[in-house]
């Protein structure tokens, strides 16, 4: 490996807004996601000896920066002890006792291209998020926001891909209950 | 009468996320066949998984997100004196 190749500075000239961006998209914070970006880029100096030439540079600081970020995830939720909250259960009010809707869905007429052309439609779909119950918010954003897959996103949250499943489900159908109310329906009225 | 309604939420979020069994996959299929209820849950369910797979495409070609300068230093710094030690 060439001298250049193992310069740390001129990993932050070709990776860093990339790695930036990736940590942004993921965390929401800008803050954070430089921190991260700098933990990557040490971690990675300290440790180039085991990087392997297999994959190319950017794939490697990657792995590193998608470690770091479920680390903080994980010790935020462990700090704010949302695995042990107990999150409320929206399937109850929206079901009737014999496993009916009580508010049945009706079909959604717009196409999801116009969608993310449209801020007030994500506007409104963030304050939906905001609603939800904190630990729903987070596994929930990992999976739809970030595209995170089931693995990372039990190691982050200290939870079993069953638990993770039933999350999402709630998360889903309260998400579509407020989207319905404040975009989908104010628009079928208008 | 009871409804397979609530089950059948579950079902079709879980089919985003793994395989089902082939009895939940026959037992879904079925309720979808007569509740129009579901079959519109389905399709709110699919706009949703599409507006956000096209929203990650969005961010992730975002060219206009980049680390801003005085972080960009910082980490300079940073790695300058790391190198140095």
């Amino acid at each position: 490996m060439s001298r250049e190749a193992s310069n740390p500075e001129s990993w932050l000239t070709d990776h860093g807004d990339y790695l930036f961006r990736y940590a942004q998209s993921r965390l929401r914070n800008e803050e954070q996601a430089s921190d991260m970006v700098q933990e990557t880029l040490l971690a990675a100096w300290r440790g180039w000896e085991r990087f392997s030439g297999n994959s190319s540079v950017r794939t490697w600081l990657v792995g590193i920066l998608k470690h770091k970020i479920t680390d903080l995830i994980r010790k935020e939720i462990r700090n704010r002890k949302l695995a042990e909250a107990v999150e409320s259960d929206p399937t109850s009010s929206m079901f009737s006792a014999d496993g009916s809707w009580v508010e049945a869905p009706t079909s959604w007429k717009e196409n999801p291209e116009d969608l993310c052309e449209s801020d007030q439609f994500q506007k409104t779909l963030q304050g939906c998020i905001d609603k939800l119950p904190e630990k729903q918010q987070i596994v929930f954003r990992m999976r739809e926001i970030t595209g995170e897959d089931t693995e990372s996103i039990c190691k982050a949250a200290e939870i079993t891909s069953t638990h993770l499943h039933v999350l999402i489900h709630r998360a889903r159908l309260a998400l579509r209950t407020c989207l319905d109310h404040h975009w989908f329906g104010g628009n079928r009225h208008s | 009468m009871n409804h397979f309604c609530r089950e059948a939420s579950q079902l079709q979020s879980d089919e985003l996320e793994r395989e089902l069994t082939l009895v939940e996959r026959i037992r879904l299929r079925m309720h979808l066949l007569i509740c129009g209820a579901c079959r519109n849950y389905a399709d709110n369910l699919q706009l949703l998984n599409s507006f956000f797979h096209s929203l990650r495409k969005q961010t992730e070609d975002d060219k206009n997100i980049t680390l801003p300068d005085h972080d960009r230093e910082r980490i300079k710094e940073a790695l300058k004196k790391a190198s140095e030690s």
